[in-house]
């Protein structure tokens, strides 16, 4: 699938959103329009957005429900609370009359940030605050204006909050749905007036999440939980490299497996379909398939090591070039230079993909977790053969996203399996299948270089980023691969960022907090390196690279994380590792309190810090941040994809671990106070950790790690409780 | 035809006896809150309870089931009252949510033989896999639903 924003102007079909919310109330829903230029001024240049009609996102009903449609997904990130507290923010709704839907596939729901419908990049409160603010109180002022006309008052007389005007001299009040149909037949205010962070309510608390409720009694309706009247149920087996091709099938033998109703023969893989699943998974496993293995046939992580670091001699792209690194480095007398090197590694979402289908004569339908419902929209208008416009994407909770929902293969699986046998298939992946294919993160390695002038200072640096595959963001942009030290804030006379391109065939993916998944294990690893050689504490010496204008946000985020931790006064015995990292719009600064005992690293704490402008739901800021954090620990422990013959040799949780209760370590999160527009928290908790605990090893041992993960080294995280 | 119980009522249900009992409660009786993970026992979010004790319905063949009686969350209570389920939505302790039907059932079988657990019985009790990292927050809930509210 391509990441490219979109360029061109989407087409809206206003009059289905308008059709949508007459039928809701007897006709009495609030409908508004703001034209297109207020709602997308101010984003991405060059970028056409969508005109976005106010009521595909805010309906207000007589009985004065009000009804949000999140343009955001809900993964577990919390979009489905943050984002509707944005809007009841300005809109003054009343909390407990809030009803969240998933909005369907269309591109008024495109993300002014990105200009196109995905949950990703850590980009949804950031990219919608500003237009849901100015769209909530748009609607605000109308209803308060209906209220006023209705009173025969100034609108200017009148307040309002909790879904209740009230006309402040008389003491009179009126609700919401009671005033929302006339509400909704006067002017749009092009510039209604926004609150003042100062004045917010409901931004800056902690309401309990709407999605929580539903996920304590088993109620939530993930993807892999639709069920459709006559539907069967679908096992695949893809080509063990995910490169390959089904060159033969022979299921013979699967026809004698009660419930056996098909077999579906795809480009690259085999589905059963049968009356349940385990019917479809045992007939499958009696399916003999042959398959090529394409570009990735012969290809083993021995060799995709040895390509990486075959890229560090290799010209690259420089995406940063401050002074003359090259020439003061090839003057230097001595130059200190290091490698360091991360493997691949899989999302493992605790949903396995799924998707299920329907394909009539007059469309297709389709009901998954997706964070990207345009795409599922396209993969099934490929599969099925209708045009998008009668491809219809019901989406459903995501069992975790984590960057690989905004894949859509499994939609188009699907899509063919139930046109194949004109029924409703349920798809769902074995986790074996999940584990051997994802869209990996791309394993990396950098060199680094270096040289210290006569005064201990940093005088040169290069650092040669080689990855096994590339994002591509678009055509003619410079390689992403290297953010988390092309956009670093630390200074250096001499600066120089290179990247280099390895893709050895294995398909990769956005994984959460992308490059800072990389970079910042490796980059502030190496900035502990240059400390310690320069006999500096590391965390001073961090400071010391931030003293400029630009760096000075950064240094506030160190300071609160060493502040917090207690930096230099670890209990005997314990040893700390610091780190900072800034992307997706937010600092994280991460300090790691252990003790080691051989082999055994015992962590104590992780002391994290985040400056993500204000803070929306600063209770989710946390468990996002937390949550990071243990993403990052579980692919520092143990996280590592390996190929044979191109065939990914991980399979389930056995031989790819993941972090459980007994292995989290107590975690103390702080938020920085802010009046800055919002930065995105789902990302940014993933990258700091793991350099922090590295760091803090080193300090332990004087073992210098420079390569993933630890059980590489036969280094074992475990935890002590306060 | 297998009779099985399931949150207090008798079904009869029609699958081979090899059908791990996970997918006759998911398919066969539409009970789809306890969720297919690994299919190995490995992660735990297939947990259910038969006769109180977790047991991971993924690798369980239907036909060992028996007469024991077989809790799914659903049968946990008809409200959310549970104490363990309020505790849960006091902590706010879902994420993408996933896996909390199986925490949710482990830490009610936990509480059942340590009523008052300690921080190190939670971490030998709660083996169940959460991606989302939720770990301390139902760590918090488990101790406040044992009325040891550290929060």
């Amino acid at each position: 699938m391509g990441h490219s924003p979109s360029a061109d102007t989407p087409a809206v079909s206003r009059r289905d959103f308008l059709y949508t919310a007459a039928t809701l109330g007897s006709g009495l829903a609030l409908g508004l329009r703001l034209n297109a230029q207020q709602a997308g001024a101010g984003q991405r240049p060059g970028a056409a957005q969508p005109t976005r009609p106010p009521e595909a996102f805010i309906r207000i009903a007589p009985d004065g429900t009000i009804s949000i449609t999140t343009p955001a997904v809900e993964m577990g990130q919390g979009g489905h609370t943050s984002l509707p507290m944005i809007m009841m923010e300005e809109l003054g709704g009343d909390w407990r009359k809030l009803q969240v839907a998933d909005a369907p596939a269309d591109r008024v729901y495109n993300n002014p940030l990105n200009n196109r419908q995905t949950t990703v990049g850590s980009f949804a409160v950031r990219g919608w605050y500003n237009e849901l603010r100015r769209m909530s109180a748009a609607a605000r002022e109308m209803l308060v204006a209906a209220a006023a006309q209705n009173w025969g008052v100034a609108a200017s007389e009148c307040t309002a909050a909790n879904s209740v005007i009230t006309h402040t001299p008389s003491g009179r009040t009126t609700s919401y749905g009671s005033v929302a149909a006339a509400a909704a037949l006067l002017p749009v205010p092009q510039q209604p007036a926004l609150k003042k962070p100062e004045d917010f309510k409901v931004i800056g608390t902690s309401p309990a999440r709407v999605d929580v409720p539903n996920k304590v009694d088993g109620s939530a309706q993930y993807g892999i939980d639709k069920r459709l009247p006559n539907m069967l149920y679908g096992a695949i087996r893809l080509a063990p490299a995910v490169t390959g091709k089904l060159k033969s099938f022979d299921d013979t033998a699967a026809r004698a497996i009660k419930g056996f109703h098909s077999t579906v023969a795809l480009d690259n893989a085999v589905i059963v379909l049968a009356s349940s699943w385990w019917q479809a998974k045992k007939a499958l496993e009696k399916v003999k398939t042959e398959f090529d293995p394409g570009r990735l046939g012969g290809v083993d992580s021995a060799k995709v090591s040895s390509l990486l670091r075959a890229g560090f001699t290799e010209a690259g792209t420089t995406t940063l070039n401050n002074g003359a690194a090259e020439r003061v480095l090839a003057a230097a007398g001595h130059v200190i230079e290091s490698d360091y090197e991360v493997p691949y590694l899989a999302h493992a979402c605790m949903e396995p993909m799924n998707c299920t289908a329907q394909v009539t004569s007059e469309g297709c339908e389709v009901w998954c977790g997706t964070q990207a419902p345009q795409d599922a929209q396209a993969a099934a208008a490929e599969a099925s053969g209708h045009p998008a416009e009668r491809v219809k994407v019901h989406t459903l909770y995501l069992g975790g996203g984590f960057g690989r929902r905004g894949e859509s293969d499994y939609v188009g699986q699907a899509v063919r399996a139930a046109k194949a046998a004109g029924r409703p298939v349920k798809l769902l992946w074995s986790r074996e299948e999940d584990m051997q294919h994802d869209y990996y993160r791309p394993a990396a390695a950098i060199r680094f270089r270096a040289s210290v002038a006569a005064d201990n200072t940093v005088e040169a640096l290069e650092c040669r980023v080689v990855t096994a595959s590339e994002p591509n963001f678009g055509a003619n942009r410079p390689p992403s691969y290297t953010g988390g030290m092309s956009d670093c804030r630390y200074q250096f006379p001499n600066f120089r960022v290179t990247g280099v391109n390895k893709d050895v065939g294995l398909r990769f993916g956005f994984w959460r907090s992308v490059n800072l998944s990389h970079n910042p294990f490796m980059f502030e690893g190496f900035i502990d390196e240059l400390a310690v050689l320069n006999k500096q504490d590391p965390y001073q010496f961090r400071r010391s690279l931030l003293q400029h204008e630009q760096g000075l946000r950064q240094r506030a985020v160190l300071d609160l994380a060493a502040q917090k931790a207690g930096w230099g006064k670890a209990p005997a015995g314990r040893f700390q590792g610091i780190a900072v990292t800034e992307g997706f719009g937010s600092i994280v600064a991460s300090v790691a309190e252990i003790s080691a005992r051989g082999d055994n690293i015992i962590i104590h704490r992780i002391v994290t810090a985040i400056d993500c402008g204000i803070a929306v739901h600063p209770a989710n800021v946390l468990a996002q941040t937390e949550g990071g954090t243990m993403y990052a620990l579980t692919a520092m422990a143990s996280g590592e994809i390996t190929l044979n013959n191109g065939a990914v040799q991980q399979s389930n949780f056995h031989d790819y671990p993941i972090l459980i209760m007994s292995q989290a370590p107590v975690f103390e999160g702080h938020i920085v106070p802010s009046k800055e527009p919002p930065g995105g928290v789902g990302e940014p908790g993933t990258g700091s950790v793991m350099p922090a605990v590295a760091n803090a090893i080193f300090a332990a041992t004087g073992k210098r790690l420079r390569s993933l993960p630890l059980s590489r080294h036969n280094i074992e995280l475990s935890v002590a409780r306060a | 035809m297998i009779t099985l119980t399931i949150n207090g009522k008798k079904q009869q249900v029609d699958v081979e006896a090899d059908t791990p009992l996970l997918w006759v409660l998911r398919d066969n009786v539409g009970l789809t809150g306890t969720k297919f993970g690994c299919g190995m026992g490995l992660c735990g979010a297939c947990t259910v309870l038969l006769d109180g004790e977790p047991m991971r319905s993924c690798a369980l063949p239907v036909s060992a089931v028996g007469s024991k009686a077989i809790t799914t969350i659903e049968g946990l209570s008809k409200d959310r009252s549970h104490p363990v389920q309020q505790a849960w939505i006091a902590e706010n302790v879902p994420q993408c949510g996933y896996c909390q039907s199986g925490m949710i059932l482990s830490a009610v079988a936990l509480l059942k033989k340590k009523p008052q657990p300690t921080d190190a019985d939670i971490d030998a009790g709660m083996t169940n896999i959460c991606r989302c990292g939720t770990y301390s927050k139902v760590r918090k809930a488990i101790h406040r639903a044992a009325g040891n509210d550290k929060t």
